[in-house]
């Protein structure tokens, strides 16, 4: 058991390392540690008590078991500090064995990445504290994961495949692409260049490739923060800013910029942990981001039109400002509720077709301002290019062959001899190879991109960090609602890997499935 | 309800409805009371936020004028002991907000004094429409631009001209953009236009109509060719935002559009492309619910749609009716208000000397189309037309088109044609085929400014 001292400091520290007495050492001892199987799934409730009653006892079972409280050996457990900073974690006792496959070293200092810190902590391994005080396993998934650290995706791919014994790092995208010459020789990558190679896994982040530029950081996760804001406005109130309180904001968010770091450090840490960043799974869109935070142009809760349509108007108009009248007007208020029954005067006479078509699109054409896009949009301009890009991306699913230029007969009379010829005329879809002709491809999607490379159990033996080696896999994470990748995106892919097959880690709320794309010949039945 | 059946004559009913409110009905007799003979007229006394209504006979002329008080028509207000005369088919509300008394001299079809305005609504329209515009002034903006809209007959034109005639006295200066092209206000009919309104509309002649921007549309009716409506909405929308730039005040007084009443199908939806195209800020929705609901649903949030009642005293008129204002305002262009300020030309113009297009090939069902070939391209095709006898009465415009270069078969120059502007109208008052030539009514002596002339559906019979 642990010496006194070490007692002594963990009973100050406080409440969540109590020690046990040895009658609940046992007892925690001999529970069981099997987690409930999941069975075949019921889909329709068939309103049968049986089925209540088996729904009811495997809720009590994972209640149960989340409740269960976690009981580690002191001894066992390794300390480390969160740096949110720098979005790693690091050690302050000798590493365990996980030290083998896991984390690195800088600055003679030993980090954990945040999924890895995450996962030890799941399987006790590891404490980790936070402004001195032990972080629950809660409140690790709060911190950790984040838009600039990963997803809660990307940690459940990370988890699965830890658990099923694989080893599994980061990849890291900006290891050169070998040329086809290099892959046709199959020379071995970037083993040469191990030291580096790990310091560099970090930049992967987004905001720890800024930690050099404060304020910068503090600036966007600002604008972050503003935009949740904005996110969490009921949408049918459209907020009152007019132009002027929209600089003033500005001017005061440049203020804070200015004395930002230093001041409101802790605080902004707490709340940008708060926002639970990694629950809302955001995918973060550039685009909208950008975007200034402002109402429309006019508010119209100021500017008092007569409306008789709008339902909950004030019965009577108050009278407007002689200033704005003709001839210095004072008129009285103006009484709108009589004129209710005055609309609709004027007879329409509809034919039948017409009414049909009037009907069909009451019930099916749905209200523009519903599409949170639009209501984004402050004026014509913003509305017009929103209608702009989303025709494009229709337009973008046809194949520019089949709709562009003009309609002719694929093969003209007397134009091949050869069936084999003629085959290949014919062949709307030209074979290709995924790794042939990527230079063009330019930039990959945001979707996509390689996340793990994944090494098999049984090499875990005689794995190094310092040389990796060839990984099984590379492992790209992806929701189940996201699009399947496009063929352009796979060769983007399947060029960053190299001869290592790229596999798609596709997460369902917690339930992951693996795919992965193979290249195949078709079987040509005609001689050439 | 025998009365009903009298759809001419909607006041007719309008009285019978209010005879049957039984508290009304004391105001409508008392009003109506007011009107006593003296001397040549008949004299109104006005309460405040009442309203004269009256309708001039066919082949009459009637006489306004002001005896005390204050009172406006249509926006414009009424000098006090001048004689405003009102010709045949005038439909005129002479309004008052403080009280007044007026003489009407002349045969008039119908005159009764109205309590039940929707001037107060109106009234507060343009007060919200002005705060806009002193918010755009304030902020270095645009200011608004309206778009009023509603089926035929609900006072759409009214509505307007009240709002720009209250706008510019003020000192603002709207734009008003004239898209009926059925009666059209600003220019003859089968146009849409653009007028920047620099004074109120003058009681008798509506708005003083110098250097409005014309495009040639050809017909009545939106629908015989609504993608060059679109077209030319578009036109319209260009020019204003550039002269927006260009000149604050025109960008500080914002535009008001008046809209054809054609409010179904591609109607509907030339109203939502022409709310896109002029960016407008505010929709004035005139009676009818379902378009308000409508358009509602189908423009984006930051444009606020406004439901207003029409004018219990706006006259549905007939066919008939409308034929005639429209005769009547081509019949304005060639000699003036009334008939009597201008002096027109007529001269022969050789065949040889002009290019007549057609705007619009006739459309070919679907399945007779080429592969790949859409209905879009004929609709906006420049198709020439060979003079002849049936080109008779038949009004043409003159395109401010360059001529050089603008053969038929020119792909650049038939774009420009299209897009250009017009400088004039003319008449086709005869045609000699032997000769080669057609005699022309035109607003100015020989020669033609521009050779390339597009034909209207629309003809003008000159017999008076």
């Amino acid at each position: 058991m642990a010496d006194a001292s070490q007692t002594r400091k963990d009973v100050d520290l406080g409440f969540c390392s109590e020690l046990l007495s040895p009658s609940e050492l046992f007892a925690a001892r001999s529970r069981s540690h099997k987690i409930p199987v999941r069975g075949q799934k019921d889909f329709i409730p068939d309103g049968s008590k049986q089925q209540q009653e088996r729904l009811e006892r495997s809720l009590e079972e994972q209640w149960t078991l989340l409740s269960e409280e976690r009981v580690e050996r002191l001894g066992n457990l390794v300390k480390a500090v969160w740096i949110p900073k720098e979005g790693v974690v690091e050690l302050q006792s000798p590493a365990g064995k996980f030290w083998q496959t896991m984390g690195f070293s800088e600055n003679g200092k030993q980090f954990l990445l945040p999924e890895e810190a995450l996962y030890l902590m799941e399987c006790g391994n590891v404490q980790v504290f936070y402004h001195e005080l032990p972080l629950s396993i809660q409140e690790g998934y709060e911190r950790f994961l984040s838009r600039d650290t990963l997803s809660l995706q990307q940690y459940q791919v990370f988890g699965h495949l830890k658990r099923l014994g694989y080893v599994v790092t980061r990849f890291d995208p900006s290891s050169r692409i070998p040329s086809q010459y290099e892959q046709q020789l199959n020379l071995p990558q970037v083993s040469d260049r191990p030291g580096r190679r790990l310091k560099r896994k970090r930049s992967l982040s987004p905001a720890s490739s800024q930690t050099d530029g404060q304020e910068g950081q503090v600036g966007e996760k600002m604008e972050v923060e503003q935009c949740q804001m904005e996110d969490q406005k009921p949408d049918s109130t459209p907020e009152p800013v007019c132009t002027h309180s929209r600089v003033e904001e500005e001017e005061k968010k440049e203020e804070e910029e200015v004395e930002g770091p230093a001041v409101r450090d802790p605080a902004e840490m707490e709340t940008t942990a708060d926002c639970r960043s990694w629950w809302v799974e955001k995918k973060a869109d550039p685009e909208l981001r950008s975007m200034p935070c402002s109402g429309p142009r006019w508010d119209f809760h100021s500017i008092p039109f007569p409306d008789l349509g709008c339902r909950g108007r004030p019965p009577s108009l108050a009278p407007p400002d002689p200033a704005l009248l003709p001839g210095l007007l004072s008129v009285g208020r103006c009484d709108v509720a009589p004129w209710l029954r005055e609309l609709n005067k004027r007879k329409e006479h509809l034919s039948h077709r017409e009414r049909e078509r009037l009907r069909d699109r009451a019930r099916y054409r749905r209200d523009v301002n519903e599409d949170r896009e639009v209501r984004r949009c402050r004026n014509w301009a913003d509305y017009r290019q929103l209608l702009e890009k989303r025709s494009q991306c229709r337009h973008r699913d046809r194949p520019a062959h089949l709709w562009e230029g003009k309609v002719t007969p694929l093969v003209q009379p007397g134009q091949y001899t050869s069936y084999g010829d003629l085959m290949n005329r014919t062949g709307v879809i030209q074979p290709l190879n995924l790794l042939e002709a990527v230079s063009r491809l330019g930039q990959g999607s945001e979707e996509f991109n390689i996340r793990y490379n994944v090494y098999q159990p049984d090499t875990v033996a005689d794995y190094k960090k310092t040389s990796p080696g060839k990984p099984y896999s590379r492992m790209c994470v992806c929701s189940f609602d996201s699009p399947v990748p496009d063929l352009r995106t796979l060769k983007l892919l399947a060029c960053q890997s190299g001869d290592v097959p790229v596999t798609f880690a596709v997460v369902d709320h917690g339930d992951i499935s693996f795919y992965s794309f193979k290249s195949f010949q078709l079987p040509t039945d005609l001689p050439h | 309800m025998r009365l009903c059946g009298l759809a001419v004559l909607p006041w007719n009913k309008h009285i019978f409805v209010m005879a049957a409110d039984g508290p009304e009905k004391t105001g409508e007799e008392g009003a109506g009371g007011a009107g006593s003979s003296t001397g040549g007229g008949v004299r109104f006394e006005l309460e405040k936020e009442t309203e004269l209504r009256f309708e001039v006979e066919a082949g009459e002329r009637v006489q306004l004028e002001l005896l005390s008080g204050l009172a406006e028509v249509f926006g414009s207000e009424l000098n006090r002991n001048k004689k405003y005369t009102f010709g045949p088919g005038s439909k005129i509300a002479v309004f008052t907000w403080q009280g007044c008394t007026v003489s009407l001299t002349g045969k008039t079809e119908v005159a009764y004094v109205s309590r039940d305005t929707p001037m107060l609504l109106y009234l507060n329209t343009h007060a919200a429409l002005e705060q806009m515009r002193q918010q755009a002034e304030r902020d270095n903006e645009r200011g608004p631009r309206v778009m009023v809209v509603g089926p035929t007959d609900v006072g759409k034109s009214t509505v307007c001209r009240l709002l720009l005639s209250y706008a510019v006295r003020l000192g603002r200066r709207p734009t008003l953009v004239e898209l009926d092209v059925g009666q059209s206000g600003v220019s003859v009919p089968g146009t849409v236009s653009a007028l920047c309104i620099e004074r109120p509309a003058d009681v008798e002649e509506g708005f003083s109509v110098q250097a409005p921007l014309v495009y040639h549309f050809g017909s009545t009716t939106p629908g015989t060719n609504i993608k060059l409506y679109n077209k030319l909405t578009s036109c319209l929308a260009e020019v204003f935002s550039q002269r927006c730039e260009v000149n604050r005040r025109a960008s500080v007084g914002g535009c008001i559009i008046n809209t054809c009443g054609w409010v179904k199908g591609s109607g509907y939806q030339a109203l939502v492309h022409c709310a896109s195209a002029f960016e407008v800020d505010v929709v004035l929705v005139l009676d009818q619910e379902r378009l308000y609901n409508e358009l509602k649903r189908d423009l984006p949030h930051f444009v606020r749609v406004v439901l207003l009642p029409k004018s219990g005293g706006v006259v549905e008129r007939s066919k008939a009716c409308r034929r005639d204002t429209r005769d009547e305002k081509i019949r304005e262009y060639f000699y003036g208000f009334r008939g009597a300020s201008f002096y027109p030309h007529a001269f022969d113009v050789r065949f040889s000397d002009v290019r007549i297009y057609k705007i619009g090939a006739p459309s070919i069902p679907d399945s007779c189309l080429p592969l790949g070939m859409s209905q879009d391209d004929t609709q906006l095709k420049l198709v020439p037309v060979t003079p002849g006898r049936d080109l008779t009465h038949h009004v043409l415009s003159v395109s401010c088109a360059e001529d050089e270069g603008t053969g038929p078969e020119g792909g650049a120059g038939r774009r420009g044609i299209l897009e250009s502007p017009v400088c004039g109208f003319i008449v086709v008052t005869s045609v000699d085929t032997q000769a080669q030539v057609m005699t022309v009514l035109s607003p100015a002596p020989r020669p033609l400014p521009r050779h390339t002339l597009l034909i209207m559906d629309i003809r003008f019979i000159d017999l008076k």
